[in-house]
């Protein structure tokens, strides 16, 4: 088994038991660095493998959010019912804003990425149809019931979490060893040469785009469901830059680089509240060192997934 | 239909309103190796991108067994059955020679959209069957112990036959090659010579630019010349070599191949 799957299933494992030796208020800093990881790993798949520069990112996750909140507080749809809809909105809309620009190369998309994210707050902010509540957001979303039992614990919410990131690892896995997810690969790291081999570069970033944010979007329903409130600034443009950052400082495509990224963008700032504002110092000087002297990522990936029986000859 | 492969009928194109192939006609045979040479900035690579869909001429037609598919995406053309190497070699350099390989197979492998999520009995069939399929060219190409070795970190001579192994993978009708010799040393290159009959014996038709006059000489079955975007001579390689057009074109241009 790869290296990779190894050390995802540990920390399956000691996440798994992190609830049994932490307060409540770990235990909050816990679920949202689950929520942050599915997010990020959305948007690794879009950045990390396909190689599309989407500083979006935030925008889907808060769709995802906003379907969850609008569905429940304005249209009383229980919790677990809207979960359909945050995955399909994002999903949807992924492919509608992604089509007509996903031709564009690097700073260029990434520009028109920005551009969405930009318009997506403006019109939550300005209350669209009454239901996004403007820069307040949209408060008392309820807790989640499945046949009448109420899920409303934090630790019930830590573990909703906790098989939500454990599903998005498993479709990494997945993608990992399917012919989408090479195609991804080969398109990221040599599109002619992709192309010139039968791939359909613009369908397989599509494909990318539509599965980074519908994933995006279950995030971002759990992540109403955990402060049971949504808001503008939890999916602005700095949050989708954070996203973007995570990937490329833990390392694209890795599943431990994206583990890290996150963790030392959401959960060292946590650890070290005390020092206030020193903390975004020390922060942004370590992404600059880690560009400049580990551009691939602190973990970057390793490629070589490959069957074993085709390794009977390697040396 | 007729029994050419590849038409180019009257193709031209154009850069900046310069010409960089001049109404250029020609036909490829099934099961032919065709060889196409001329002096730096012929316009030979040029002449590939527009037959595999990377440009697409201002004039004429391509014909691919007897429909026009300029103008067509380079991925459908892969579709079709044409693939090719590159002069400057495209490899996905970080990934290991099995996955580069691999790529080859995408358009044979018959993985639906649920796949990349969902793995399902016939989805693993797919992707076992089309590993051994690179196993086997592994095999054949003598790559099999670099099997998870980066491609980028392999020799020139390497990074060519993992380029041909993974355009073979794709089982094409028509293979591209652009100077499948060049930075190779002599032993290097009369293996390929051999490869490539290999390759044309099991069915495969060949269209490769060469600037080894040794090897194009005794490995072409027909040949094509062009300098500045035109056809200057064509026919069997005993005849090519001796057209004073030819000899003229390339003492012109101060090459000594
Ligand atoms: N994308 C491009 N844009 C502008 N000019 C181009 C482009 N591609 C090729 N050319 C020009 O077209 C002409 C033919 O180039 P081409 O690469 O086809 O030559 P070639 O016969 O393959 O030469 P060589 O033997 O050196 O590979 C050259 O003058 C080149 O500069
Ligand atoms: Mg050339």
């Amino acid at each position: 088994m790869r290296q990779s799957y190894k050390i995802a299933i540990v920390f399956l494992i000691v996440m798994g038991f992190f609830p049994l030796f932490s307060n409540s208020s770990w235990l909050a800093v816990g679920t949202t660095f689950l929520i942050y990881s599915v997010v990020a790993f959305s948007q690794d798949i879009i950045l990390g493998r396909a190689g599309a520069f989407q500083m979006g990112h935030a925008l889907f996750f808060g769709l995802g959010a906003y379907a969850t909140a609008i569905l429940n507080v304005h249209f009383g749809v229980p919790i677990i019912y809207t979960f359909i809809p945050a995955i399909l909105i994002p999903l949807i809309m992924a492919i509608v804003l992604a089509g007509p620009i996903i031709h564009l190369k690097g700073d260029y998309l990434l520009v028109a990425t920005i551009g969405f994210n930009i318009i997506f707050i403006q019109v939550i902010q300005n209350d669209v149809f009454g239901l996004t509540g403007g820069p307040n957001g949209i408060f008392g979303i309820d807790v989640v019931r499945i046949f009448g039992v109420e899920f409303m614990s934090q630790t019930a919410i830590y573990y909703m979490s906790f098989i939500l990131l454990t599903l998005t690892l498993l479709i990494m896995r997945n993608l990992d060893a399917s012919k989408y997810g090479r195609a991804m690969f080969y398109i990221n790291k040599d599109d002619i040469a992709a192309q010139s081999m039968g791939i359909n570069v613009r369908y397989y970033k599509l494909y990318a785009f539509a599965l980074g944010s519908a994933i995006a979007g279950a995030a971002g329903s759990m992540f109403a469901i955990q402060y049971s409130a949504v808001s503008p600034e939890a999916f602005n443009v700095v949050q989708s830059i954070m996203f973007f950052t995570i990937v490329l400082v833990g390392g694209s495509a890795s599943l431990p680089g994206v583990l890290i990224g996150t963790f030392v963008m959401f959960v060292l700032p946590e650890i070290f509240r005390e020092f206030a504002t020193a903390r975004y110092l020390v922060f942004g000087l370590a992404m600059i060192l880690t560009m400049i002297l580990r551009p691939r990522g602190i973990w970057p990936v390793k490629f070589g997934n490959i069957p074993n029986y085709l390794k009977k000859d390697t040396k | 239909m007729s029994d050419y492969l590849l038409e180019i009928k009257d193709v031209s194109k154009f850069f900046h309103g310069l010409v960089a192939i001049d109404d250029l006609s020609m036909k490829v045979k099934k099961g032919q190796i065709y060889g196409i040479i001329g002096p730096n900035g012929a316009g030979k690579t040029t002449l590939f991108n527009c037959i595999t869909g990377l440009y697409t001429p201002e004039k004429g037609e391509i014909i691919w067994e007897g429909k026009k598919i300029n103008g067509i995406a380079p991925y459908k053309i892969a579709e079709l059955g044409i693939l090719r190497t590159f002069q400057t070699i495209r490899l996905f350099s970080e990934m290991s020679v099995a996955e580069n390989i691999m790529s080859g197979r995408h358009i044979k492998s018959n993985q639906k959209w649920y796949n990349g999520i969902i793995h399902t009995p016939s989805m693993k069939k797919d992707e076992k069957k089309n590993w051994l399929k690179v196993g086997e060219l592994m095999d054949f190409f003598e790559l099999s112990k670099y099997a998870t070795t980066p491609a980028g970190d392999l020799s020139y001579g390497l990074q060519r036959r993992i380029e041909m192994a993974r355009a073979l993978a794709a089982e094409p009708k028509l293979l591209i090659l652009d100077e499948p010799a060049a930075g190779l040393n002599e032993n290097e290159t009369i293996k390929l010579a051999q490869t490539i009959r290999k390759v044309r014996d099991q069915g495969v038709t060949i269209l490769m630019i060469e600037h080894d006059m040794d090897m194009v000489m005794s490995l072409c079955e027909y040949i094509t010349v062009i300098n500045f975007g035109a056809k200057i001579s064509e026919g069997e390689p005993s005849f090519v070599q001796d057209d004073p057009v030819v000899i003229e074109a390339y003492i012109g241009s101060d090459e000594d191949e």
